[in-house]
């Protein structure tokens, strides 16, 4: 047994600390919490934005509108992720390899469809130095041909065997061509579908960096870092940047569409099926649209609470429980795409894409409880706080949104749009998701897998 | 790998080059490369990493070029003749196209022993990290 006063120690010295201490740290979802909202502000041209959250240490980024959609030719936003922390005029590969080492950071660069992150997270001490750094990539990187073959073709040649070893990437993607064609439609891995290296040579990704490390084209984002010591470095370090693009590229600018359609690729693997209807915006873009996201939460298919499949109405309609549903509302500066992934064995992951028509039917004639919506909203209103305070994704989502359209994603807000959505316009989501022409793509075995004809789609 | 060289030293001293700059185009010629149509770059010992690599460095066209000058070079050896005067190479030809990579692969390969070798001293302020 327990005696009274052991069990009740960490209690007693608990109510001590916090009678002595007033609680210091806010909610997060608290509307005026000061760490949580990202400073904006301009040096010499370079946007930049910070957020001082309090930590010993500091994430730093340089967000590029470049990544595939804005690519001129196929293949230019991979190699510049993979020629990014390469030499420069000033110091060699081993030199920032080294020095990274030395103090104890973390380099990373990676593409998505709209931009390309570089990425250091280091001690706070070090930021000059690491603010120094990306200005240097950015301005004087050596787009050397020797390195080129050495180091970056392998592992683009690397990252396309990834691709091809996995249907459920190959599933998105493809879904995404369907969708948008051309600019956000692009892969952004190296897919089978495109001559992936062809249009590469040192030369031509030279040249996209000036557009891409243009002072108009880029954000620094800085996570844990005081905003007027980001202001100054950035205003110090940023000079050798291009100012403007050295040629005005017009790939991907134009507003998105969206089209829609099927594609069926055999894959001897494994299977993935992909259902995809227009989104919504990111929340800085023109088409926001918050019930989308309620809707992503409503159909869901992951469960978030152990031994459970969760209160999602795809979790529960699923076949079997080795079949893996997810729903994915894809934001992008000015579309999305509102994404339903099933994985497993084929006759059940056929059976499952059965019932998620069925499903969003149910949920557009309204067929659906109150207390589901309720559900929904506060798991898609925790899902993008917590996506927020994810470091990483902060800083992209900020970053995107300066570039893009000159404001910071201010995670406060976007919670409080999920909180106003109502239940009508939820349905009139999902009515509207059946209205369109829907995209489906399914990869693997082909002769289970239906056609979205035979699901009662649209297409 | 490139050799010790005085050149710099002799480069340095404006009256010394002037000097050493006819005796060393005599040189040149007297070496007897130009003549079968080679740079002195070609005569350069490839049977090490660092020459190796510096060849699979060069641009296409340029490893296409030694390859047929030392091909060239190889025929007129054998049939103990010299190449016709116009196609021997001009001074001006004689340009120092592998060398340069090869001292870029040295002082990256200096660069990396230097790093090996450092001595660290912490930061004051990290003292207690």
């Amino acid at each position: 047994m327990l005696s009274r006063t052991t069990a009740c120690r960490g209690v007693q010295r608990a109510a001590r600390t916090s009678a002595i201490r007033p609680v210091q740290r806010r909610g997060l979802a608290a509307p005026a919490s000061g760490s949580f909202q990202y400073q904006s502000g301009d040096a010499k041209g370079v946007k930049f934005a910070s957020r001082d959250f309090a930590g010993p240490t500091t994430t730093l980024a340089l967000v590029s509108k470049s990544g595939t959609r804005y690519q001129a030719l196929p293949g230019l936003a991979e190699a510049l992720q993979n020629f990014a922390f390469r030499s420069t005029d000033r110091r060699s590969t081993l030199r920032i390899v080294r020095e990274a080492e030395l103090l104890g950071a973390e380099l990373n660069s990676y593409h998505t469809r709209e931009n390309l992150v570089l990425e250091a997270k280091f001690l706070r001490d070090d930021l000059p130095y690491f603010v120094e750094l990306f200005g240097e990539l950015a301005a004087s990187t050596k787009y050397q041909p020797h390195v080129y073959t050495e180091e970056v073709l392998p592992l683009i040649h690397f990252a396309h065997q990834r691709f091809l070893a996995n249907p459920t990437e190959m599933a998105v993607q493809s879904a995404h061509a369907l969708a948008f064609h051309r600019g956000l439609g692009t892969p952004t891995a190296s897919a089978s579908t495109t001559p992936y290296t062809k249009y590469l040579d040192p030369e031509a990704i030279e040249w996209y960096s000036k557009i891409a490390y243009a002072k108009s084209n880029i954000a620094v984002v800085a996570n844990g870092a005081e905003h007027s010591e980001l202001s100054k470095w950035v205003n110090e370090f940023f000079d050798g940047v291009p100012s403007a693009p050295i040629e005005q590229v017009k790939t991907g600018t134009e507003q998105t569409t969206y089209f829609g359609g099927e594609e069926r690729i055999s894959h001897d693997r494994a299977n993935a099926f992909v259902l995809a209807f227009p989104g919504s915006s990111s929340f800085t873009g023109k088409f926001y649209k918050p019930e989308i996201a309620v809707l992503g939460s409503l159909l869901g298919g992951q469960s978030s609470i152990k031994w459970s499949p969760g209160f999602s109405l795809l979790g529960n309609a699923k076949a079997s429980p080795n079949t893996k549903v997810s729903t994915t509302s894809a934001i992008y500066s000015d579309a999305g795409l509102l994404y339903t992934t099933i994985t497993g064995e084929a006759s059940n992951v056929a059976k499952t894409a059965k019932s998620t028509v069925e499903v969003i039917q149910k949920i557009a004639s309204g067929k659906i409880t109150k207390d589901d919506i309720t559900k929904a909203k506060a798991a898609a209103k925790f899902k993008e706080l917590e996506f927020g305070q994810d470091v990483k994704a902060g800083l992209l989502l900020t970053g995107d949104g300066l570039v893009n359209n000159n404001q910071a994603y201010q995670i406060d807000e976007v919670a409080q749009k999920i909180d106003g959505v109502t239940e009508e316009q939820v349905k009139a989501a999902a009515k509207s998701l059946l209205e369109n022409k829907a995209t489906v793509s399914a990869v693997g075995d082909l002769f289970r897998l239906p056609y979205a004809s035979e699901l009662g789609l649209n297409v | 790998m490139s050799a010790p060289s005085l050149a710099p030293f002799i480069l340095k001293r404006p009256w010394l080059q002037k000097w050493v700059t006819p005796l060393a185009k005599w040189y040149a010629n007297a070496a007897g490369y130009r003549q079968l149509g080679l740079k002195a770059d070609d005569l350069i010992p490839e049977e090490n990493d660092t020459v190796l690599l510096a060849l699979k460095r060069l641009p296409p066209n340029e490893a296409y070029d030694r390859v047929f000058r030392l091909r060239r070079a190889f025929q007129c050896s054998m049939s103990h003749s010299l190449l016709p005067k116009t196609e021997w190479t001009k001074p001006e030809e004689d340009t120092p196209y592998l060398s340069e990579v090869i001292t870029e692969i040295e002082t990256e390969m200096k660069e990396r022993e230097d790093l090996e070798s450092m001595v660290l001293q912490k930061r004051a302020k990290n003292a207690g990290h």
